[in-house]
């Protein structure tokens, strides 16, 4: 094992890690409000597939990151008037959304580029890493950006009164609105930016990461968000480790795909069932020590 | 008086479902003409695809198939006030062990009841960590489709791998195989063991103590306990039994389903069926009836997407209106909404 | 008392019907001075409650106006009231759970700007001061779970005072708390009237109400019976106030010699859902042929106890004895297999299935029986639509149809429902719990008169009802649940209205 591998494990992983945590912590912000929303993989999906549009447009790849947030947007706009305004169910729209998302990205492909299944994203396009070395590993802003959005997100949570009154609507709705705070108006908000941060988590993975548009981009990255939520306990720090850890088995994975001689001991596959397999511990053996907000996917109706 | 009440019962679901469907259509019509295609021609050739011919009929029946199977799967679920999305991995798990299991007992019956077994067995662990820990299930059945894609796709490539052919697993044999309905089609006896396995599940929902204590707490947990009902074991009941219509829905899809008849690479004749069998089960509205009606419409959009595509559309153009029909489902008291709107129109 | 005194909060006049014609509130008037610490007195369904709601913008009155300082007010929300100065502190506390005091405080008034940080500093300071001048402390910085009732209880004081508010309104305050809990919360309440607030009091207990308040208001069926200064006042006066006669109903016993005792409790002690002890070591048994009743105001128990005897709350001590046999954390299932029966107290919630049909909820606690069964495990709908006609025809229920919903019933027929159910289990001991709770006239009588006939036919009949008249009719004899314990075993004509009121308030015969 020499030292470009381990520079190659970690970089990897540091750029695996990104969607993952963008979008686990806009899920913290969103679920700490009381809103569920397991619509994120479709999310991811519709803004890789428009924010490259948009970066090809603007030649500029960070254009196409700020317009798969607006995407994210427009779709946590959707989820949000059904479930804080409308109070239907949480779950039941990010079914659909999921589902559009399969079909609008396979189908965008073909109509707008007119390939089948995949559409490689023009250089022009795409954002430049900070760094790179000679074997092809390198190191995106968007892993630094993710970092200090974290950050700032833990700040906001747990230390300014807009974060004390984002958890209070989610841990006691009736509480807040006694006090006057306008309960669907944070719920609202805070789907909007949550579905805003998976958007940029999306239009990273095409303008970005992987440099491609295919028809599985999010490859159940979306699920692994929620999952990492729960495995953080809604808390955006322990998302960040989380979501390293994801990011690092994501990338063991394909690591030992393309490394033969780790191959003959372990089934790739098995390796590749870990971090859902350890999501499962954790979200069993956590029940009791880390719990989601009260009134976590509850509408809120005042009597 | 009391027929007419029962029907009037339906009424309102029945509607609010056939609104979802048309506001997909209408979507899906917006996003054709974007993209610059005839919705027109594109819509007449899908119609045309699914019911304008033998063949089309019989693709739209096969394709239902599966689809009302795993649709059974959410709507017990949901019956029982759970939200189980693990039909999509309980298939592959069917898929591969009526392969398993056909090489040596030869016939479908054998196949399909190990679909059931393997669907009842693979639906124990959500149940156990919902009930004994509090997992959520929407989480938990997640992690396991994702699992059993790993575990199946391994078992499919290096376990029951056809020596002849690296694309696929061994088939099923020719004696264990579900006859055609209709030569030349892919149109088997599955569609008849699915509409039975929707009646047989409506039976058991509607008819029986289980049925009873299983909706019963699905509606008023409170009310069920002091019924005498125990709403821990009405949950394992509901994980089961989900699980062996998912099993059943892979093992009929391996058996029924000419040329190979056997599971592909990548799992890909296998996949997406738990999915969309959560759409159908809400067009639906999670009863059986309905779950064979919005299972052939279903159907019906997979079977007419290949004719559309030779309008040039893209077969994926289908799931976006499915995505679209699922969120308008997803709109609480959809046809209330539409009264107001045009009522207002009108003054 | 200065009778040209501005009061701070007057209500005139208040009136509330509700659209089914219930009157909840008759005409309600009352005044509150500032500085003052005004009792408000009543049993359940008063209209205490409702009160509350017109004056916090809850529900809108028929009729009556509201001044505060003399001024006309319309408050639209209880944070609207809680901006002009009134806040009020409810039985079950708005707090965050997982939020420390300091952070339930001062949600909602932070200080600057939502995105700066929370100026920790200058609301510790304020709360100190306001800790210093009430002279009691509470942790700041622990989470709120993680705390005392009482000590919960401050900090939603706290909490109102934080925000200036003047009169302050507590809800039946000691319910939760321990007695030396409720000598610090009084001495609370004087500091807090020595600084000028002013504090409605609303309560059941007399001996606190005695002790703490400078006048009291009492309340009746929606009517205010008088209102009397504290110094001038004896329990046995309150008492009398509050519970009064107007016998709506006279139900006909013939006098009947009880049988064998059906259910025996011995020494029963049960946990309520915040581990409190809720009934504390009870015993008591019902005979056959007699009719059992607990009054009292809810709260004090009752509910907890009958979980405990149906099998739906876990024993923590004691025994419940059936015909003889140890029934003690038996499931439900046992229970109705051996000959109980249960009316819950909440008939939406947990009596019946609202969406189902008549015909499915007819069933419910017998549906595993043979005479359903049809086959292996199918059910015999034809059958259970004749068990659910019949108890259409035979109690006289007012619906659509068996396979209407039953949430189109009315509230009464859905009881009537119940009850019928109940009934044919075929129990040797049934527990009614509330069993007239908002039914209709009619309804009330025919339940009533069925719980006698029951009675005569030698079955024993656990009744509980906050609503004491009914108790004091239908009971062969009965008792007054205070805080988990019985004041006394009485025979319903052996006892006078005061003593019941005594009881009923906290004073042990």
């Amino acid at each position: 094992m020499n030292e470009s591998m381990i520079v190659g494990l970690l970089l990897g992983s540091l750029a695996a890690m990104v969607p993952i945590v963008l979008t686990s912590v806009g899920a913290v912000v969103s679920e700490r409000a009381g809103v569920v929303n397991i619509g994120y993989e479709g999310i991811l999906m519709l803004s890789a597939f428009f924010g490259t549009i948009i970066a090809e447009l603007a030649h500029s790849g960070w254009a196409g990151i700020l317009g798969g947030a607006l995407v994210g947007m427009l779709i946590g706009a959707v989820h949000g008037i059904l479930t804080v305004y409308l109070k239907g169910d949480h779950v039941i729209p990010g079914i659909g959304i999921n589902l559009l998302g399969y079909g609008a990205v396979a189908f965008g492909i073909r109509a707008y580029w007119g390939t089948a299944g995949q559409h490689q994203v023009p250089s022009y396009a795409q954002i430049k890493p900070l760094w790179m070395d000679a074997f092809g590993n390198s190191l995106s802003p968007m892993v630094v950006i993710t970092f200090i959005v974290t950050i700032l997100v833990w700040w906001m949570l747990f230390k300014t009164p807009l974060g004390l009154r984002i958890r209070s609507v989610g841990e006691n709705p009736e509480a807040a609105d006694a006090l006057g705070i306008n309960v669907e108006l944070y719920r609202f908000g805070a789907v909007l930016f949550a579905s805003a941060l998976a958007g940029a988590a999306g239009a990273y993975l095409s303008v970005d990461w992987l440099g491609t548009v295919t028809k599985q981009i999010a490859a159940g990255r979306g699920f692994i968000a929620l999952a990492n939520m729960v495995f953080s306990g809604w808390n955006p720090i322990l998302a960040l480790l989380g979501g390293f850890l994801f990011g690092f088995f994501d990338n063991l994975a394909i690591w030992i795909q393309n490394n033969p001689w780790m191959a003959g001991t372990v089934p790739w596959q098995f390796i590749a069932t870990l971090p859902y397999v350890v999501t499962l511990i954790v979200v069993a053996g956590i029940i009791g020590r880390a719990r989601p907000p009260k009134w976590d996917g509850k509408p809120y109706k005042r009597e | 008086m009391s027929v007419s009440g029962e029907l009037r019962g339906y009424v309102k679901p029945f509607t609010e479902s056939v609104l979802a469907i048309l506001i997909g259509a209408f979507i899906g019509a917006i996003v054709l003409w974007a993209s610059g295609y005839s919705a027109v021609d594109a819509y007449k050739a899908l119609i045309a695809g699914a019911l304008g011919s033998v063949d089309g009929i019989a693709e739209t029946l096969s394709k239902s198939t599966p689809l009302i199977l795993t649709a059974l799967t959410f709507a017990i679920g949901a019956r029982t006030g759970l939200f189980n999305i693990g039909a999509e991995g309980t298939v592959y798990f069917g898929a591969i062990t009526a392969v398993a299991v056909t090489q040596y007992l030869q016939n479908p019956i054998a196949g399909m009841i190990a679909g059931i077994l393997i669907g009842a067995l693979w639906a124990l662990p959500a149940a156990v960590l919902k009930v004994y820990r509090g997992v959520h299930e929407v989480i938990s059945t997640i992690m396991f489709n994702w699992i059993a894609v790993y575990i199946v796709g391994w078992l499919a490539l290096d376990v029951f791998y056809n020596p002849k052919d690296p694309n696929s697993t061994l088939a099923i044999p020719p004696s264990a195989r579900l006859p055609l309905l209709i030569s030349n089609t892919s149109l088997s006896w599955a569609f008849i063991v699915s509409v039975i396995t929707a009646i047989v599940i409506f039976v058991v929902m509607w008819h029986t103590k289980l049925g009873y204590e299983l909706r019963t707490s699905g509606q008023n947990p409170t009310a069920a306990r002091y019924g005498g009902i125990n709403p821990k074991i009405a949950a394992i009941w509901s994980f089961v039994l989900g699980g062996m219509t998912a099993g059943l829905a892979g093992a009929v899809q391996v058996m029924g389903v000419p040329p190979g008849y056997a599971i592909t690479q990548g799992l890909a004749n296998v996949s997406g069926y738990g999915f969309d069998g959560i759409g159908v089960s809400l067009v639906g509205r999670n009863h059986p009836l309905g779950i064979i009606l919005a299972g052939i419409l279903f159907g019906m959009l997979n079977a007419g997407a290949t004719q559309m595509q030779q309008t040039g559309v893209p077969l994926e153009m289908v799931k976006i209106i499915e995505g679209i029909i699922i969120v308008a489902v997803a709109v609480p008291g959809l046809a209330d909404l539409f009264k107001k709107l045009f009522r207002r129109g009108s003054k | 008392m200065d009778a040209e005194r501005v009061p701070v909060l007057e209500m005139k006049n208040i009136v509330k019907i509700y659209p089914d014609g219930t009157e909840a509130l008759k005409g309600v008037d009352l005044k509150v001075y500032e500085g003052e610490i005004l009792g408000l007195l009543g049993e359940n369904g008063a209209g205490k409650t409702t009160l509350m709601k017109v004056l916090f913008g809850m529900l809108k009155p028929t009729e009556g106006r509201i001044y505060l300082h003399g001024k006309e007010v319309h408050f639209k929300s209880p944070a609207d009231a809680l901006m002009n100065g009134i806040g009020m502190v409810h039985q079950h506390f708005t707090l965050v759970e997982v939020f420390n005091a300091l952070e339930n405080i001062i949600l909602g008034m932070e200080g600057h700007g939502l995105l700066s940080k929370i100026d920790v500093g200058k609301a510790r300071k304020k709360l100190q001061m306001l800790m210093d001048e009430l002279n009691f402390q509470v942790p700041l910085e622990v989470p709120v779970e993680n705390l005392p009732v009482g000590v919960q209880q401050r900090i939603e004081i706290l909490k109102m005072l934080f925000r200036d508010v003047n009169v302050l309104i507590l809800d039946e305050p000691t319910a939760v708390l321990t007695p030396i809990e409720v000598r610090e919360l009084f001495e609370v309440l004087r500091k807090l009237k020595s600084q000028g607030k002013t504090i409605i009091f609303i309560s059941h207990k007399l001996n606190e109400v005695m002790e703490i308040t400078d006048r009291v208001t009492v309340i009746r069926r929606g009517k205010v019976i008088g209102t009397v200064n504290t110094s001038e006042a004896t329990p046995k006066l309150l008492a009398r106030m509050m519970v009064g006669r107007d016998v709506v109903l006279r139900i006909q016993k013939p006098p009947k010699e009880p049988g064998e005792p059906i259910l025996q409790v011995q020494n029963l002690w049960v946990k309520g859902d915040r581990g409190e002890e809720a009934v504390k070591g009870l015993s008591f048994e019902v005979r056959a042929g007699e009719i059992f009743g607990i009054a009292g105001v809810e709260g004090n128990g009752q509910s907890e106890l009958v979980e405990a005897i149906t099998g739906l709350r876990k024993v923590e001590k004691g025994k419940i004895i059936l015909k003889g046999m140890d029934i003690t954390g038996k499931a439900p299932r046992n229970l109705y297999d051996l000959g109980i029966a249960h009316i819950p107290e909440d008939r939406t919630h947990m009596g019946l299935i609202l969406e189902m049909s008549v015909m499915e909820n007819s069933i419910l606690g017998l549906h595993w029986k043979e005479e359903f069964s049809k086959g292996f495990s199918l059910i015999d709908w034809s059958r259970v639509e004749r068990h659910s006609q019949a108890l259409i025809d035979e109690f006289e229920i007012i619906a659509p149809g068996t396979k209407a919903p039953v949430k189109s019933l009315s509230g009464g027929n859905q009881q009537k429902l119940i009850v019928a159910r109940e009934v044919s289990k075929k129990p040797e001991f049934i527990v009614a719990a509330q069993p007239t709770r908002g039914v209709d006239v009619a309804s009330t009588e025919y339940i009533r008169n069925y719980l006698v006939k029951l009675r005569n036919e030698n079955k024993g009949v656990l009744l509980v009802s906050a609503d004491l008249d009914e108790v004091l009719q239908l009971s062969d004899r009965m008792a007054i649940m205070y805080e988990g314990e019985f004041m006394g075993i009485v025979k319903p004509d052996e006892v006078t209205e005061e003593q019941i009121g005594l009881m009923m308030g906290g004073v042990r015969e």
